[in-house]
C-alpha cells in the first residue's frame, strides 16, 4: 500500500488545457473522490495516475516513487473500468487470474488467490461462468476481484457504479466500502455524482476545467465551499450577490446579509453569500425570534412535493430562493404566498468573486 | 473517451510503424511504384531494358488522340461499361429489395450468402460456363427447340449480347449486395408511417426508399462500372472476333504486339478515366463503407 | 392484402429465377464436364473419363501446384502483414492515418488490367521480371487490402479499454496481443486468410501478364485451353475450382459474418 501524490501535473492537448497544474496528496488507506463535471479533467487525471498517458509537466508518486515516466503495466495499480473490461474469451476466474498469471505466478498460488479474492468481493462459486452469463453487478464484482487480486498499492475506479441502475448502486457502494475498508487500499474514484462521492470518500477533490478547484473531507466542503462553482456543484446552494462588508455582503437594494464563515475580504470588493436550502426557514410572520438572522421577504413562485420533503422557489428581487422544508405535517404554503426567509450567519458562507462564475 | 485520443496521438505514428511499415512498403512495391513506373513509361519510345536507345515522347498519347481507333474502342468500352451496369441495377435492385424486405431471418441470410457466393468464385470459370449455354447446339439452343413448335437457331455465342450477358452474370452479385446493404438499414417502420400517410407503393418506392438507398445503388454501379471498362477476358472469351474492346487492345500492346510504351499510355488513359469516377463517386463511396 | 401477398410470392419468385440465372450456367458446365460427348452433345452419358484425364495433363497439374502454393504462400504473408497493419491503425492516432486508410482503395478498385499491366511494367524495369516470384509479389499485393479491411472490421468491434484493463494488470505489450486481442480478432484474421487464399487462387488477370510458358498457374493455364478450343477436360478442372473456390467462401461467411443481419 502507498499514498500517491500528484504535483503540479499539467496536460494539454493541443490548445486544450486537460489538467492545469494539479496537485493533490491521495493518503495512505484513504478513500479519494475526484468529482467533477464531464471534460473537468477528472478522468484525464486518473489516467495520468493509472500510467496510460503521461504528463507535460509535473510529478506523480505512488508510495514516495517517482512514477510519471513509468508505463502502465509496470506501475503496480489495479483499476476498474466504467464497462468492467472484462475479457469476453476467459472465465471469471481467468480473468481474475489474468494479471497474477502474466507475471508467471506458480498455477497453485494463482488458483488460491483467484479463489480468495472471489470469495472477497462474494462470486466464489461462479468462476467457471463467462462474463456475458452475468449480471452488472457481477461483473463489476469480478472487475474489482481482477484489479485487486494483484495487490496493487493503489485502486483507480473509474465511474465503477455509472452502468448500475440506482438501488443496485446503493448496494455496490455500501460492498465497495467495505471491501476498500477490508484490505486498506488507497482509492483513488473519479465520478460525476455528488451523492456518490459525499456517500463514500473520506476526501474529495473537486475539479473545473483542468484545474483543482477545492479539495478536503466532504462535510469541509460541504459546508464551507470556497468558491460558488464548489457550492452549486457539491450539493444545492442559493447564490446571492453584492459588495462585501468584511463580514458579509450588501445586497443591491441595500438589505445586509452576515456571514459566519468563509473567505475574510476588504470591504467593498464584489462577494457573494451562499446559503444551503435545508438551511433556511420559510414562514409568514415577520415577527423575530432571532435578531441575527439574515431575512428576506419574497413570494412563493412554485412548489414541488416530493413527499418527505418540499421544495419551495421563492422569488425576491428578481432571484429565485429555492427552499426545502422536511414535511412534517404542519405548516403548508400556498404558491402566490408572501413569505419571510430566514436563516442563520453560521449557515452562510462568504465566498469572494472569482472568475469561475460567469 | 478523450483518453483514447490521448494515448494514441502521443505514441502516434513511431509506435505504429514497426505494424504498419511491411504491409505499405508491400504494397507500395507491387502496386503504388508500378503504376508510377507505367506513367514513367507512357513517355517513352522504347523499352529501355532490350539497349536499345531510348528517349522521351509524346507520341503515345498523340497515337491516341490522332488515332480515331483507339477513342472509338474507348468508347465502346465505356458504352459496354454503362450497359452493363444499368442492367445491374434493373436486375440487382429489385432483388436486393426483396431480400431485404420480403425474407426474414435464416432464409434471408441462406440466399444472401447464395447471391454472393458466385462473386466470390472464379470469375473466370463462370465466364467460361457461359459458352456452354450460348452455343449454337448449346443448352439454350437444345432448349428452346425442345419447347418451341418452329426451328429457330439461337447462337448467341461470340456476339456482343453474349458478352453484356457474362458481364451482368459476373458483377450483378456486387449490385445486390451494396443495395441490399442500404436497403436493410431502411427502418420498416418507416415505410409502414409513410403508408399509414396515405402514400402509394410507388409513391413510396419514389420518394423514401429510393433517396435512401441511394447510396448503394451509387456505390454499386461505380463498382461495376470501372472493372467492366477494363475487361478483357470476358469479351475475348464470350465476344470472339466482336469482342474488341479497349482493354483487349491494352491486352495486345502487352502480349501479342509488345509495344509497351503505347500500352502503358493507353492503361493510364484508362486509369484517369477511372480514377475520375472513382472520385466522383467516392463521397457517397465512403458513406456505404 | 391480398396485393401484398401477391407481390411478396412475386418476389420470392423472382429471387429464385436470379438464382437460376447465377448458378444454371455453372450447373450446366459442370454436367457438361461428366458427359461422354467431347462435343458436349446430348443425349448425356455419364463418364468420368474427363477428370482422369486431367491427372495425365502434366502442364495443368504442374499448374495447379503452383497455384496452390503461391495461394498458400500469399495467405501466410498477406494475412500476417495485414493483420499487423489492422492493429496499428487501430491502436494508434496519427497524422496522414486517414490517407493510408485511403490507400487501401486503389489496389481494390483499380481494374486489375492497369494494375497488372503496371506490375509487367515495374518488375522488368528492376529486374524481378516475370514468373512465380512476380506472381506472388503481386498477389500479396492484391489480398493485403482485403486482409486489412476484414480484420479492421472486426477491431471495430473490440473496446480499447480491454487492452487498457490488462496493461493496469501489468501485462507486456506481447502478452496484451496475444492474450487479449488476438483472440478477440481470431476470426477476422482467419476470414482475411480465407480472403487472400481465394484472391490469389483465383486471380487471371495479374498472374496471365506475370506468368512465363513455364511458371504460370491455373487460371492462367485454363485461359490459354478456352482460347484453343473448348474440351470437356476444361470443363472438370473448372468443375473442380469453382467447387474449390465456393467451398472456401463458405468457410469464410461461417467463420466471419459479412453483411446478414443488423
Amino acid at each position: 500500500m502507498a499514498g500517491v501524490q500528484v504535483a503540479n501535473l499539467s496536460r494539454s492537448f493541443g490548445a486544450h488545457k486537460a489538467l492545469d497544474d494539479v496537485s493533490i496528496d491521495f493518503a495512505d488507506g484513504g478513500f479519494y473522490a475526484l468529482l467533477g463535471p464531464s471534460g473537468s479533467g477528472k478522468t484525464t487525471l486518473l489516467r495520468q495516475i493509472a500510467g496510460f498517458d503521461f504528463p507535460d509537466s509535473g510529478r506523480i508518486a505512488i508510495g514516495g516513487e517517482s512514477v510519471e515516466r513509468v508505463p502502465v503495466e509496470k506501475r503496480r495499480i489495479g483499476m476498474v473500468f466504467q464497462n468492467y473490461a472484462l475479457f469476453p474469451n476467459m472465465s471469471v476466474a481467468d480473468n481474475v487470474a489474468f494479471g497474477l498469471s502474466v507475471r508467471g505466478e506458480a498455477k497453485a498460488t494463482i488458483a488460491s488467490e483467484v479463489q480468495r479474492a472471489l470469495d472477497l468481493v462474494q462470486l466464489g462459486k461462479l468462476g467457471a461462468r463467462r462474463p456475458h452469463q452475468l449480471s452488472g453487478g457481477q461483473r463489476q464484482r469480478v472487475a474489482l476481484a481482477r484489479a485487486i487480486v494483484t495487490k496493487p498499492r493503489v485502486l483507480l475506479l473509474d465511474e465503477p457504479l455509472g452502468a448500475l441502475d440506482k438501488a443496485l448502486r446503493v448496494d455496490m457502494q455500501i460492498e465497495l466500502k467495505r471491501i476498500q475498508r477490508e484490505i486498506g487500499i488507497t482509492t483513488i474514484f473519479v465520478t460525476h455524482d455528488q451523492e456518490e462521492a459525499l456517500t463514500m470518500s473520506d476526501r474529495i477533490g473537486i475539479l473545473r476545467d483542468g484545474r483543482l478547484v477545492q479539495e478536503g473531507p466532504p462535510e469541509e466542503i460541504y459546508d464551507k465551499p470556497k468558491s460558488e462553482f464548489a457550492a452549486t456543484f457539491l450539493g444545492d446552494a442559493n447564490i446571492l450577490r453584492g459588495e462585501t462588508t468584511g463580514t458579509g455582503i450588501r445586497l443591491a437594494d441595500g438589505t445586509a446579509i452576515a456571514a459566519g464563515a468563509g473567505a475574510t475580504l476588504a470591504a467593498g470588493a464584489k462577494a457573494s453569500c451562499a446559503v444551503r436550502p435545508e438551511r433556511i426557514r420559510i414562514g409568514t410572520d415577520s415577527g423575530t425570534s432571532d435578531p441575527n438572522a439574515n431575512m428576506l421577504r419574497g413570494q412563493i413562485s412554485k412548489r414541488i412535493f416530493a413527499g418527505n420533503n418540499s421544495t419551495y422557489f421563492v422569488d425576491r428581487d428578481g432571484q429565485t430562493i429555492k427552499v426545502i422544508v422536511q414535511n412534517t405535517g404542519v405548516e403548508k404554503l400556498a404558491e402566490g404566498q408572501k413569505v419571510v426567509l430566514r436563516w442563520s450567519p453560521e449557515s452562510t458562507v462568504l465566498i469572494a468573486a472569482s472568475q469561475d462564475m460567469d | 473517451m478523450a483518453g483514447q485520443v490521448v494515448t494514441g496521438s502521443r505514441s502516434g505514428l513511431r509506435s505504429a510503424l514497426p505494424l504498419l511499415l511491411p504491409a505499405y512498403l508491400w504494397l507500395t512495391v507491387a502496386i503504388f511504384l508500378p503504376l508510377s513506373a507505367m506513367v514513367f513509361f507512357s513517355f517513352m519510345t522504347e523499352l529501355p531494358l532490350s539497349g536499345r536507345a531510348w528517349s522521351f515522347t509524346l507520341d503515345n498519347y498523340a497515337t491516341f488522340f490522332s488515332q480515331g481507333l483507339y477513342w472509338t474502342l474507348l468508347l465502346a468500352s465505356l458504352r459496354l461499361g454503362l450497359e452493363v451496369t444499368l442492367w445491374c441495377v434493373v436486375i440487382g435492385y429489385p432483388a436486393a429489395y426483396v431480400l431485404a424486405k420480403v425474407f426474414r431471418g435464416r432464409s434471408r441470410e441462406a440466399i444472401f450468402l447464395l447471391v454472393i457466393l458466385p462473386f466470390w468464385s472464379n470469375g473466370l470459370v463462370r465466364i467460361f460456363s457461359w459458352a456452354m449455354v450460348l452455343r449454337e447446339g448449346g443448352i439454350l439452343d437444345t432448349a428452346l427447340n425442345a419447347v418451341l413448335p418452329f426451328k429457330i437457331n439461337i447462337d448467341l455465342m461470340y456476339s456482343y449480347p453474349a458478352v453484356i450477358i457474362g458481364l451482368v452474370h459476373s458483377y450483378v452479385p456486387y449490385m445486390v449486395l451494396t443495395c441490399y446493404l442500404t436497403l436493410q438499414a431502411i427502418d420498416d417502420s418507416l415505410i409502414e408511417a409513410g403508408r399509414s400517410l396515405g402514400a402509394s407503393r410507388l409513391q413510396m418506392l419514389k420518394r423514401v426508399i429510393i433517396p435512401l438507398s441511394m447510396p448503394g445503388l451509387v456505390a454499386g454501379a461505380a463498382l461495376i462500372f470501372v472493372p467492366v471498362v477494363g475487361s478483357f477476358m470476358e469479351p475475348r472469351i464470350l465476344g470472339g472476333r466482336t469482342g474488341t474492346f479497349y482493354g483487349t487492345v491494352i491486352e495486345d500492346q502487352f502480349v501479342a504486339v509488345f509495344n509497351w510504351p503505347l500500352g502503358a499510355a493507353l492503361s493510364f488513359i484508362l486509369l484517369a478515366v477511372v480514377l475520375v469516377i472513382l472520385a466522383l463517386a467516392s463521397p457517397v463511396l465512403k458513406r456505404v463503407a | 392484402m391480398a396485393t401484398t401477398r401477391i407481390l411478396e410470392w412475386c418476389g420470392r419468385l423472382y429471387i429464385w429465377l436470379l438464382l437460376a440465372f447465377l448458378y444454371l450456367p455453372i450447373i450446366i458446365m459442370a454436367l457438361m464436364s461428366f458427359n461422354v460427348s467431347p462435343f458436349y452433345q446430348l443425349p448425356f452419358e455419364w463418364t468420368t473419363e474427363w477428370y482422369a484425364s486431367l491427372w495425365l495433363n502434366d502442364q495443368l497439374i504442374s499448374a495447379t501446384w503452383n497455384s496452390i502454393e503461391i495461394a498458400i504462400i500469399t495467405t501466410v504473408i498477406s494475412t500476417v502483414l495485414g493483420s499487423a497493419a489492422s492493429l496499428a491503425l487501430y491502436r494508434h492516432e496519427f497524422r496522414g492515418k486517414k490517407a493510408l486508410q485511403a490507400l487501401l482503395f486503389p489496389p481494390i478498385a483499380i481494374p486489375w488490367l492497369i494494375t497488372g499491366t503496371a506490375m509487367l511494367i515495374f518488375f522488368f524495369g528492376v529486374g524481378i521480371g516475370r514468373g512465380l516470384f512476380a506472381i506472388l509479389l503481386g498477389h500479396v499485393a492484391l489480398a493485403l487490402p482485403y486482409v486489412i479491411v476484414v480484420v479492421s472490421a472486426r477491431l471495430q468491434t473490440f473496446a480499447p479499454e480491454l487492452e487498457e484493463a490488462a496493461r493496469s494488470l501489468g501485462a507486456n505489450q506481447w502478452q496484451v496481443t496475444s492474450r487479449v486481442t488476438l483472440p478477440w480478432i481470431m476470426p477476422g484474421v482467419i476470414a482475411g486468410g480465407l480472403f487472400a487464399f481465394a484472391v490469389s487462387f483465383d486471380q487471371f488477370v495479374v498472374s496471365y501478364f506475370l506468368s512465363t510458358p513455364g511458371q504460370t498457374t491455373l487460371p492462367v493455364e485454363i485461359y490459354a485451353a478456352i482460347r484453343k478450343g473448348f474440351t470437356p477436360e476444361i470443363n472438370a478442372v473448372s468443375t473442380i475450382i469453382i467447387v474449390v473456390s465456393m467451398a472456401l467462401m463458405l468457410l469464410t461467411a461461417r467463420s466471419f459474418k459479412f453483411g446478414g443481419e443488423k
